[in-house]
């Protein structure tokens, strides 16, 4: 008992202290921080206001990363959920085939694509447009997607299509009416996940996006670092943190169980 | 009928996937750099022949093997911990959940600027921490031997709760009655935690290990804004490298090349993951 | 579908075709030309009132200028994928002296001399005008003058010093005497400034990174290694902090800044900060070149900032107008007024209302005569990674000297042969 307490004091900080630390840095100001006696003097909100009233502001990156995120959600579960019920059809060879494949998409690290996806941007004339993002993220969290909802229809019964089929419903009249709304959980998990990864991706935003204003967030949180030349802007940076945390602070807290849903999913089934 | 609806899924995928792969392995045939003026002029197996001679290449592949496999363990290690720790059912762990997921949910891109100040030497918090215990300030970042641990750090404090909760789920799937049993046969508690948990755990791990380990391999958000590959390139990895051999010396043929090598380097510990697996599962049969 | 029906849809797509075109046709009437320039943010900040002004005096045309981040390899990054994407969203770039080759090679810049004429960069000092016109042609007019500087505390000695081993002995001195924790801070990272502290140490001890032909790289030289060696030698004595393997130039501006440090290597624009009221140093800091040994010279890294024309640019004409009217002689006189800003043109050193505002300015024209080139190439950003790289490694401890220039020294001119620039020997 008392040894799970110390525990989970131990995991509490190992977890928060990081993000605490960048709270208290952003409502510090920039000698505050360096001077070795920080005593009580030196709070400010002056990191909040400058990154407000940057230009562009920063919450038309929060916006950015908001568009991008929901767009390629729903291209995902657009995809998705039609590719995961026609695999479910297969015979069990191609299935396996195709899961295999998807499984190993799924892991790979996805870094390395970069170069050719900017190959197909320039020629697609898909550079600088948020909702063209959405296409490579969309592929991306595909494979996952598809593994996550193939085993949600996998667990419906059987019965369930048959009885719709006898009814004369067509595929499509099944797929929307009877079907959808029984994945409706798995969906919500699955777009969870495709919605934080959408939010944080990194290498494929730094190298599409090349207009200041278009930045999601990540990358123009990236660049705060190098943005001053007199001060390591840790306050001002810290703060852009902090801001671009709540949104997904306040998604983790709502959503928990869908999202761990999400994750265990693929490993259970 | 059934196999179109998964045709424009499955084009996406080929044109995310399968168009780039292919794509590298013509151009990793070609010279195509700032020398060339950016167009494309077959040059034979020359970019494959640098890659061998590469030192680079090489030191980089060994500080990605180290920065993953390193990662990796302390991510299992500390993941089954923490995993132990949620499945055990008291007030307060489905809080302790949610908080423990909150590093993971953050942009990579995020918390690495924040570890470069809660590194930072002399003014950030560990040093000031160890200046108040009247400790020299450690050179965190800038010692080719301590960088690539704080990289490490970064990793595992990101994504071990990714791995505490797949292990989770494999521990809720053992059913209680076989721990029952084995009390009953006399077992102790630490007796069936490895004659049961860890046996029936060891899918989960695997699969745990499969994802993190690629992921670990291709890290580059979290070393270039943390490093920036340094000093001394001791934090440079694979991904880093041809990043910069594409974007900073516009040398597309020679960072193809570079992202292949790597493919080949990960289809290899796949192989050898998948061959581990089946050894040990053969060896409990 | 019967004719009725295609009747009615032609004429409506029609109707469409027709109002499409209108609305060009006005949007061409109305809009202005639209000329969108790429800046480092503190630039991009800098510049904002002229700008401003620039677009009042212009009607037919808008200036639009994009902030981006300062780091330099951070906004080459940027620069290179808006360029790479095509269709690039900029027809102007503020770029470092060190990218114009590459960007010329890969043909993404527009020749200038067309547009501007080619006494462009009559009245521009001798220690910005290197760096713009290669091949030929003119890419690139500068704005900004930018050169390495040995800062040092006027408080703590009589003299800078002006020799490596008399900056030691000085240093070393002041930190014993209590007076001082650090002797000498710089930029130790491993990036580009890296390579412009140390192309001034290696000039000062009578070295150079390339041969005089240009085709290949001595950096093996003892020279090379001498000054390299000096660069470990400052920490291995503790006359540097070791932390200096990861400081850029806010770091180092940090700790000179606290009054941490007594001598610093950084550009001209800390002066306008360390005097700024409530910085502890204000009042006690002087500038001057670096140092050199008997055999080599002061040198000053050249690092200047200027503008080059995009050639994927639908407006080259009015984007050169803009180059001329943003390095105009008055737009530099502000810049230097306003923010400390080294102006390119001789005649505003002479400027008696800017040498009252800037009483270093004379030191500053002495630095821009002692100038160096980082190596003119394609190739640079190579050569200057495999510099960087080593030299890390040497003051880092991992590798001595010798060695570690030996190497660069070798995979330098591995790379240029590689090209078919490098001398095959």
């Amino acid at each position: 008992m008392r040894f799970r307490r110390l525990a989970v004091l131990m995991v509490l900080l190992w977890s928060l202290l990081p993000l605490l630390w960048q709270l208290y840095t952003s409502l510090r100001t920039g000698s505050a921080l360096i001077s070795p006696q920080p005593g009580l003097s030196g709070w400010t909100l002056d990191n909040y206001r400058q990154i407000l009233s940057g230009d562009p502001p920063f919450w038309r990156f929060l916006l950015n990363s908001t568009v991008v995120g929901l767009a390629s959600t729903a291209l995902t579960l657009l995809l998705a959920i039609p590719c995961a019920y026609g695999l479910q059809r297969q015979p069990a060879r191609t299935r396996a085939l195709l899961s295999g494949a998807l499984l190993a998409a799924a892991v790979f690290p996805y870094v390395l694509l970069f170069l050719a996806l900017l190959e197909l941007a320039r020629r697609f004339g898909l550079a600088n447009h948020l909702l063209a993002l959405s296409l490579p993220y969309a592929g991306l969290s595909l494979p996952l997607a598809v593994l996550l909802l193939g085993a949600a229809f996998r667990d419906l019964p059987p019965e369930l299509e048959e009885s719709a089929l006898l009814e004369g419903l067509n595929t499509w009249q099944r797929l929307r009416w009877v079907l959808l709304p029984l994945i409706a959980p798995a969906s919500a998990s699955t777009g969870l996940l495709v919605f934080l990864f959408s939010w944080n991706e990194y290498p494929i935003a730094l190298t599409w996006i090349s207009r200041q204003e278009l930045l999601t967030l990540p990358i123009a949180i990236a660049r705060i670092a190098g943005s001053s030349v007199y001060t390591v802007p840790y306050g001002a940076f810290a703060a852009a943190t902090v801001l671009g945390s709540l949104p997904l602070l306040a998604l983790v807290v709502i959503f928990q169980k869908p999202i761990v849903a999400g994750l265990t999913q693929g490993a259970v089934k | 009928m059934t196999l179109l609806l998964t045709l424009p899924a499955l084009l996406l995928l080929a044109l995310v996937f399968a168009v780039p792969l292919l794509r590298y392995g013509w151009l990793s045939f070609h010279a195509d750099s700032v020398i060339t003026g950016l167009q494309p002029l077959p040059n034979g197996g020359a970019n494959w022949l640098r890659l061998i001679e590469d030192e680079r290449f090489w030191q980089d592949t060994v500080q990605t093997l180290r920065f993953a496999g390193l990662s990796v363990a302390l991510e299992l290690l500390l993941g089954l911990a923490l995993a132990l720790l949620l499945h055990q059912s008291w007030r307060g762990r489905t809080a302790l959940r949610t908080i423990t997921l909150l590093p993971w949910a953050l942009p990579t891109a995020v918390m690495a600027l924040g570890w470069r100040w809660i590194f930072n030497d002399p003014y950030g918090p560990i040093n000031g921490l160890l200046q108040v215990l009247g400790q020299p300030a450690l050179p965190f970042l800038s010692s080719p031997a301590s960088t690539w641990l704080v990289v490490v750090l970064a990793d595992v404090w990101k994504t071990t709760p990714f791995v505490a909760l797949l292990l989770l789920a494999g521990l809720q799937s053992i059913p209680t009655d076989l721990y029952e049993a084995f009390a009953l046969e006399g077992g102790t508690p630490a007796q069936a935690l490895r004659r049961i948990t860890l046996p029936l755990l060891l899918p989960y791990a695997f699969l745990a290990v499969l994802f993190r380990l690629a992921q670990a391999l291709g890290v580059f958000d979290l070393v270039q804004i943390l490093t920036g590959g340094g000093p001394a390139g001791s934090t440079e990895t694979l991904a880093l490298y041809s990043y910069l051999s594409a974007m900073r010396f516009l040398d597309f043929g020679y960072s193809a090349t570079v992202m292949l090598g790597m493919f080949v380097l990960l289809l290899g510990l796949t192989a050898v993951l998948l061959l581990g697996r089946r050894l040990l599962a053969g060896g409990r049969a | 579908m019967g004719l009725r029906s295609t009747l009615r849809y032609a004429a409506l797509a029609l109707l469409l075709v027709g109002l499409v075109c209108a609305g060009g046709l006005r949007a061409q009437r109305q809009e202005p030309v639209v000329v969108t320039a790429l800046m480092p943010a503190p630039f991009a900040q800098a510049t904002a009132p002229i700008v401003e002004r620039f677009n009042r005096r212009h009607p037919g045309l808008e200036l639009r200028v994009n902030r981006g981040p300062f780091e330099t390899e951070a906004i080459s990054d940027l620069a290179i994928s808006s360029l790479l994407l095509g269709d690039s969203p900029y027809d102007l770039l503020l770029m470092d002296v060190t990218w114009t080759p590459k960007y010329v090679a890969a043909g993404w810049l527009t020749p200038l001399e067309p547009l501007l004429g080619e006494d462009a960069l009559a009245g521009v000092v001798p220690g910005a005008r290197e760096g713009n016109r290669f091949d030929g042609h003119l890419w690139r007019i500068p704005l900004v003058a930018d050169m390495g500087l040995l800062y040092w505390r006027t408080d703590l000695m009589a003299a800078p010093p002006r020799s490596p081993a008399e900056l030691m002995a000085t240093a070393g001195a002041l930190q014993r005497a209590g007076r001082v924790r650090w002797g000498y801070v710089w930029q130790g990272r491993q990036y580009e400034g890296l390579s412009c502290v140390f192309l001034e140490v290696l000039r000062g001890f009578g070295g150079q990174w390339l041969s005089d032909s240009g085709d290949r790289v001595e950096l093996a030289s003892p020279e090379a290694v001498a000054a390299a060696s000096w660069l470990r030698q400052l920490i291995d004595q503790g006359i540097t902090p070791r932390a200096v393997a990861n400081f850029a130039e806010p770091e180092a501006l940090q700790s000179f800044g606290a009054g941490d440090a007594a001598l610093m290597r950084n550009w001209p624009y800390a002066w306008a900060e360390l005097q700024k009221p409530g910085s502890p140093v204000r009042g006690k800091v002087g500038v001057t070149t670096m140092v050199a040994a008997a055999g080599g010279s002061p040198a000053a890294t050249q690092g200047s900032w200027g503008f080059s024309l995009v050639s994927q640019s639908p407006h080259p004409r009015e984007a050169a107008l803009v180059i001329a009217a943003l390095t105009a002689p008055e737009v530099q006189k502000d810049l230097a007024q306003r923010l400390g800003y080294t102006p390119t043109l001789s005649a505003l050193f002479e400027d008696p209302q800017l040498v009252a505002a800037n009483p270093v300015l004379p030191e500053l024209r002495r630095a821009l005569e002692a100038t160096v080139l980082r190596p003119l190439s394609p190739l640079y950003a190579q050569l200057s990674d495999i510099l960087q790289r080593q030299l890390s490694e040497v003051i880092t401890g991992e590798r001595e000297a010798a060695e570690g220039m030996e190497r660069a020294q070798s995979l330098s001119n591995q790379v240029l042969r590689a090209s078919g620039v490098g001398a095959r020997s």
